[in-house]
């Protein structure tokens, strides 16, 4: 399942999320000015502004030239500016980002790990009851949709047992710090952190559990057993390293559906992410923010996607030599 | 390969129930004005009231029945979700197969395109495209198609290919029969099967994305939809009254996705006898 795919791929998904954000904009009716930032935002603006945003956007020039100002107007790190936090999108982002990082990459690294050790207990375990349980359970939950499993964690934590926090990522005016603050942010991440991991955990385990089942069939298992190997060596040191590499290949997907998915949990459960500060900009029409947060988001996928692959060129010596 | 894969997908307990709960919800979807004395969008008189013999699951903030907005939810479901997997379908085979068929040049560009659209987790666009046009039901169809069809198209393509070195098209080639006569005759007939799953598999998605959508905010506002319920019922979690109204749509919508789910995994067994063990 090895799938070759050259940097120039990446540079094409990019350009592809960038014509879309660029062309967007421009394809509704009337004013572009109006459509780039929103109603609300065009009452405020005084005739000199709105030519100087004109010649921002060279919006007075041909279609190609307009592309070319949007590139280098990104290549500045200028991604426009928010009307509802009055100030640059980028600065805004740079707020809102960390806390989604953390969320992901803990539910990354959590996901896989969990998903990897269940795979090799439940694959060595194969057609009994435990595997029969953790199998049928890994394909129930995997059809949640996030912002449900989020929500009806929230109500079971937060509201009845009142054990979590229903919103934020950090108590609000308390000024903690050292280890309260350390405490008090994994708090806060419980929730969220739980429900990713419950919900993306099925794919790494299924990956798993089907490699163990193909590698515990091979040959230099029974050479293993025949060795007199014990039960736990055959099972972690031989079959299940032997079962790590696809997952590695997986979790390339895996994260984009996870930086996704907490979009919409980080809504539910009000984190202070990119997913709250998308919904808050979708509800006032903040259409520069909009932009930049899901533009922030492809990269992100992307370039996880990206490191990936030459961290499975690094694992997997046989991709080197193909080429 | 000539597969009975009606007969698997009856055999298999994925199968069964995946097919009596889809059949299920396109029953409910179907008689959904016969099942409900309400309207959706009507105001009954009672704002917040339990479950009871006149509202069977309560109603909501503005009196709305919430049984009634069940039923039509799944229309909207299930019509988007079919329809955006239908088009979706058709575009993968007019894409993925002549890409397959004629090979070359052709098949390098479009498969260096589907490679790049496929690393783009297919939210995004989704919601960045929904935030401008704010999408009609059509539009959400055509919409949630042009996301779908890459890695789909990628699956027609591989069967394709192999369809195309078998042993019946090759005798076929040798009594001087056609591209056209082949491709009618031997490869469409036993596309069928790819096809069907592909679909099962689109419309779970599709679903999936069109209540993500409407979750945010951004779907049809004049159609009843299970994504945007939740949207609303969220709002007053501070009241007790969540359990009568986010429940009933979350987990229609979680039935749903997983009677597709276990469909689709019913069809995957078919193509790939090693994950039955």
């Amino acid at each position: 399942m090895v799938r070759d795919r050259p940097f120039a791929t990446y540079v094409l998904a990019v350009f592809v999320i960038l014509s879309l954000n660029f062309i967007l904009p421009r394809l509704m009716p009337g004013d572009p000015l109006l459509a780039i930032y929103g109603e609300e935002a065009l009452l405020a603006m005084s005739p000199e502004l709105k030519e100087e945003l004109v010649r921002r956007f060279s919006l007075d020039r041909s279609l190609s030239a307009q592309f070319l100002a949007y590139l280098a107007a990104l290549f500045r790190g200028d991604l426009g500016h928010s009307y509802y936090f009055s100030a640059p999108v980028s600065r805004v982002l740079l707020g809102f980002l960390p806390w989604t990082l953390l969320l992901t990459g803990v539910a990354l690294c959590l996901c896989a790990a969990l998903g990897v050790v269940l795979g090799i207990e439940s694959g060595a375990r194969r057609g009994r009851p435990q595997d029969a349980v953790l199998l049928s359970s890994a394909l129930f939950l995997g059809g949640f949709p996030d912002f449900f499993a989020g929500t009806l964690l929230l109500l079971f934590f937060g509201v009845t047992l009142g054990v979590a926090p229903l919103a934020g990522a950090l108590t609000p005016y308390a000024g903690k710090a050292g280890l309260s603050l350390v405490l008090d942010v994994l708090h806060h991440l419980t929730l969220p952190l739980l429900t990713l991991v419950v919900v993306r955990v099925g794919p790494f385990y299924l990956l798993t559990r089907n490699t163990m089942v193909t590698t515990l069939g091979e040959a230099f298992i029974l050479t293993a057993r025949a060795k007199g190997c014990p039960d736990r060596t055959v099972r972690y040191r031989h079959a299940g390293r032997h079962s790590l590499l696809p997952v590695v290949t997986a979790a390339g997907l895996q994260y984009a559906h996870l930086i996704t998915g907490a979009l919409f949990v980080e809504m539910v459960f009000s984190y202070p992410g990119m997913g709250t500060l998308l919904y808050r900009a979708l509800l006032t029409r903040d259409y520069p923010l909009i932009q930049g947060i899901l533009l922030t988001a492809a990269l992100a996928v992307l370039t996880v996607n990206f490191l990936l692959e030459l961290v499975y060129v690094k694992v997997d010596p046989r991709v080197v030599r193909a080429r | 390969m000539h597969v009975d894969y009606w007969a698997h997908v009856k055999q298999s307990n994925a199968g069964r129930a995946g097919l009596i709960l889809v059949c299920l919800l396109v029953g409910v979807a179907v008689l959904a004005p016969v099942l409900s004395p309400w309207d959706p969008g009507a105001y009954t008189g009672a704002i917040f009231s339990p479950p009871g013999r006149d509202h069977w699951l309560g109603t909501n903030d503005v009196g709305q029945d919430i049984w009634a907005q069940l039923l039509f939810g799944a229309r909207t479901s299930l019509a988007v979700g079919c329809g955006a997997a239908l088009l979706a379908t058709l575009l993968s085979v007019l894409i993925g197969g002549t890409a397959g068929l004629l090979g070359g040049l052709y098949d390098r560009f479009w498969m260096r395109a589907v490679d790049a659209l496929l690393v783009i987790p297919p939210v995004i666009p989704a919601i960045l495209v929904a935030a401008y046009l704010r999408p009609n039901l059509a539009v959400t169809v055509i919409l949630l198609a042009a996301i779908l069809w890459p890695g789909e198209a990628r699956v027609v393509r591989a069967q394709i290919l192999s369809l195309k070195e078998r042993a019946p098209v090759a005798a076929a080639r040798t009594f001087g029969a056609g591209w056209g006569h082949i491709l009618v005759r031997h490869l469409i007939p036993e596309l069928g099967a790819v096809l069907v799953a592909v679909f099962v598999q689109g419309v779970r998605r599709a679903v999936f994305l069109e209540a993500g959508l409407s979750f945010l905010g951004i779907g049809d506002p004049a159609v009843e939809s299970w994504g945007r319920m939740m949207q609303h019922a969220l709002r007053f979690t501070y009241l007790d009254v969540w359990k009568w109204w986010l429940l009933p749509p979350g987990l229609a919508l979680s039935l749903t996705l997983g009677a597709f789910a276990l469909l689709g995994f019913a069809l995957e067994t078919v193509f790939h006898p090693r994950l039955r063990r």
